[in-house]
């Protein structure tokens, strides 16, 4: 059998099987047409404008590492005039996130790109390592997933860089429709399709309106993470592989091994995965406007939506699922016995404009337990909305009155020895030196730009 | 707590019924220890109580509702036609009419499928359920009568059959020569149950029936949940598992919503009079292909809810809750349909391209395509139909 010959250029010997449509190509069309692609994600979505910076979430993985590479590759290629940041999140874990800022800081050098590192314990007085010292492993995901979204935010502010791109590519995005359909999480699985997030932050102080709003959007949505890999391998991209050494017990959930299968039975799957969860996003009922004509709009983004960790580990561990079935089996049992009086949301109303959960489907955010309340089962029922309002502590967008990482913060400090506090580098200077709370962290961020 | 991760009759073992305290309990069914009868009762229960709206009284006595039940021969379809059977009985003796009629549907898919089900299973069927008529009907029949409109533009969008002869192709060909022109496994399970639902709800039509009912339980609705969003058919799922109108113009109702699979396969082994010598089982069921060219995205999904229903039988029940939640859009006069399923498009975008995922005009310049009036996930089964 003569060797095949690449389906685009048609004169060099294919080498690479596509993972996403099975073509046989050779590198050098492979690395353009996966190239012309992330620019055609770019372009027909107009993600980017002339002079915008842009701040690149760096983990040292390979779908950060390759999105740097593509996006300085395509902003020199096609002149997008736009300037490319890297930012780190040091979450402060010992033998992983050390060693992977140091394969980000020779990305910096590699693409000529300036680094930011923000730390948890200079936001939170906390790093990673230490909440897991008093929280244990179990459950450490939630605390760094929450922080992370928010420290990104922050990072982002300190350098006023109003765009956040991040390396979530089509398995992340697939694997998120699925497992929403598992939770039961319909306002999610409407939210974190959209290729643009915003978090309208409206940071209260007002000395610095211009932080109010980071937009974060996700280049690589529609990227095979089989091709990123083959494209950071051809391209010789340095990338850092290990896992999160606080997520092995995490193992690859059950969405993610579906996704896995369903993609080796057709590799158009994860594609056509994509296209179903923006499909639906239109029709969560009151659930999001701004995608009801063809999803390309923004939708604002609270708190720890987009899963945990870089990676997406970590979500699905089977305790999760385990306490999740026990909690919807206990609710089948109240509802049959008629324990529970039917609560409606009328009554419940008052001032808790920002009531978050859905009455019938039970929801688990990260390993916490929801709670449903049930009414007569034919009852049709609306969706609830989340309200977006402000984090009474430090400001950050959240449809609770405090916000996640305030809520886990506190806990965190009331087990903290006083003197601890003391020893953090800031508390002690700031004018109401109160708790060492994100509020602190936020306002000596905000001096640090000025 | 512990006891509803055994398997059923050893969790069951020594306990009594929690509903009539009486008796022995048989299995437990949702953390509930039950004996037999109360079993049944509870399976009954959540059936009639779907069924609520085409009580006695709702009926007007000069003339009966008529309802389509298709009948694969699996145990799903044959549980509710039992259940349904029973219930039409009860209400003649108590008031000497009926709230409603059932007619029963086979459809015959024996030319494209290797394991369907043996034709003499009809004449049994209707040797147990005499009550209701039968029609068994060819798949190919879809492609026999020519008189609406939609149906003839479908079909001219399929491949055309190779004439050797100046007869036209039969429609045993056509649907024959369909069926190999597609390109794996998965279409031609997705294209084969799209042609027969499609089928069943023109029958159901002209048989001046004003709804059918599906036989799709819980453990099914939720992996066709997950499996049609797979397929990209992500938006057809308000009309694939929510009880109401559907796009084909007549009701779709799914009775066994709130019962498991396990429970139906438990009250198939008991059921009085029995019907197992009726269930048609597949060779091989619930054991995936080695190859993954033979498997298909049904039965991923299949095999993935039948594990998940083992130890997470609640977290089946709220996948589907959750999805019945979704709301279809209101339905306008300028809806376009896909020639193909008969779902509604929205804004017109047929076909796999023209959206985020597609980025072939940016490297192969393709002309606008339509994907030739077929839905995303009909566009996905039948490329070489888009590719005219």
């Amino acid at each position: 059998m003569p060797p095949s010959l690449c389906a685009l250029c048609k004169t060099s010997r294919a080498f690479i099987l596509r993972p996403k449509d099975h073509q046989k190509l050779c590198k050098p069309c492979f690395i353009s047409v996966f190239e012309t692609e992330i620019h055609h994600t770019i372009t027909s979505n107009n993600l980017f404008h002339r002079g915008e910076r842009i701040a690149i979430g760096a983990s040292g993985g390979k779908d950060s590492t390759v999105l740097a590479s593509v996006l300085k590759t395509l902003n020199e290629r096609y002149n997008y005039g736009v300037e490319l940041i890297l930012l780190s999140i040091d979450e402060g874990i010992k033998g992983y996130r050390d060693d992977s800022l140091e394969t980000v800081k020779r990305n910096a050098k590699q693409y000529d790109m300036p680094l930011m590192i923000v730390g948890y314990d200079e936001l939170y007085g906390w790093t990673m390592d230490q909440v897991v010292e008093q929280v244990g492993k179990k459950g450490n995901c939630t605390y760094c997933g929450v922080f992370r979204r928010q420290a990104l935010d922050r990072g982002a502010a300190k350098l006023g860089v109003k765009h956040v791109v991040t390396g979530h590519n089509a398995d992340d995005v697939a694997e998120t429709v699925l497992m929403n359909l598992l939770r039961g999480d319909l306002p999610r699985l409407s939210r974190t399709t959209s290729i643009v997030t915003s978090t309208p932050s409206a940071v209260s102080s007002p000395d610095s309106p211009s932080h109010t709003n980071i937009k974060r959007s996700k280049p690589l949505k529609y990227a095979y993470e089989k091709e990123i890999v083959l494209y950071a391998y051809h391209k010789s991209l340095d990338y850092f592989s290990t896992e999160c050494i606080y997520s092995p017990e995490a193992f690859r959930g059950s969405a993610r091994a579906l996704i896995k299968n369903l993609e080796r039975v057709r590799p158009s799957a994860i594609l056509d995965i994509v296209r179903s969860g923006e499909d639906m996003a239109r029709l969560v009922p009151g659930g999001n406007e701004a995608c009801s004509n063809g999803c390309s709009g923004q939708t604002a983004l609270p708190e720890e939506e987009e899963g945990g960790c870089g990676s997406s580990n970590g979500r699905s561990a089977g305790g999760e699922m385990a306490s999740m079935e026990h909690q919807l089996a206990q609710n089948d049992i109240a509802t049959e016995v008629g324990l529970e009086i039917e609560i409606t949301s009328s009554s419940l109303n008052g001032q808790q404009s920002g009531k978050k959960k859905d009455p019938d489907a039970v929801q688990l955010v990260n390993g916490k337990k929801g709670r449903r309340l049930k009414g007569p089962a034919q009852t049709p029922r609306k969706t609830a909305r989340q309200t977006m309002g402000q984090c009474k502590r430090c400001g950050y967008l959240s449809s609770q009155e405090i916000c996640k990482a305030c809520v886990l913060l506190e806990g965190l400090n009331k087990n903290r020895p006083k003197n601890n506090i003391e020893v953090s580098s800031y508390a002690p200077e700031q004018e109401h030196g109160h708790m060492n709370n994100a509020t602190n962290a936020m306002q000596k961020l905000q001096l640090g730009v000025d | 707590m512990s006891g509803k991760h055994l398997p059923k009759e050893i969790a069951a073992a020594g306990q009594i019924c929690r509903r009539c305290r009486a008796a022995e309990a048989f299995l437990v069914v949702r953390t509930e220890p039950l004996c037999r009868d109360c079993f049944i009762k509870y399976v009954h229960t959540k059936v009639i109580k779907r069924m609520e709206s085409f009580r006695v009284r709702f009926s007007a006595v000069d003339q009966s509702r008529k309802l389509l039940l298709p009948v694969s021969f699996g145990v799903s379809s044959l549980t509710l036609l039992h259940v349904l059977d029973q219930h039409l009985s009860k209400q003649k003796e108590r008031t000497g009419r009926t709230g409603f009629e059932l007619q029963l549907l086979f459809v015959d898919t024996s030319s494209v499928e290797r394991a369907s089900p043996e034709p003499q299973l009809v004449s049994l069927l209707k040797g147990q359920f005499p009550d209701h008529s039968c029609t068994s009907v060819f798949l190919s029949s879809i492609f026999e009568d020519e008189s609406t409109d939609s149906e003839a533009d479908f079909r001219e969008y399929l491949p055309a059959v190779a004439q050797a002869d100046a007869q036209p192709p039969s429609a045993e060909q056509r649907l024959e020569h369909l069926m190999k022109s597609l390109p794996s496994a998965t279409a031609r399970s997705d294209v084969m149950s799209v042609l027969r639902t499609r089928l069943i709800a023109k029958i159901a039509e002209e048989k001046g029936c004003e709804g059918i009912l599906w036989g799709d339980c819980t453990t099914r609705l939720a992996e066709k949940t997950l499996a049609e969003t797979a397929k990209g058919r992500g938006f057809s799922l308000p009309w694939q598992v929510i009880d109401g109108d559907s796009p084909y113009g007549i009701a779709f109702n799914y009775p066994l919503r709130d019962l498991l699979k396990k429970e139906l396969t438990a009250y198939a082994d008991m059921a009085n009079p029995p019907f197992s010598s009726l269930i048609h089982r597949s060779p091989g069921s619930g054991q995936l292909s080695v190859s993954s060219k033979h498997t298909t995205i049904d039965d991923l999904m299949k095999q993935y809810f039948e594990s998940v229903e083992e130890n997470y039988p609640s977290i089946v029940a709220n996948v589907v809750r959750t999805t019945s939640k979704l709301q279809a859009p209101p339905s306008q006069r300028t809806d376009q349909f896909c020639r193909l399923c008969n779902m509604p498009v929205t804004n017109g975008k047929f076909g796999i391209h023209g959206w985020g995922g597609d980025q072939q005009d940016s490297t192969d310049a393709l002309p606008e395509l339509s994907g030739n009036g077929l839905c995303y996930g009909c566009a996905r089964s039948l490329p070489q139909v888009t590719a005219l």
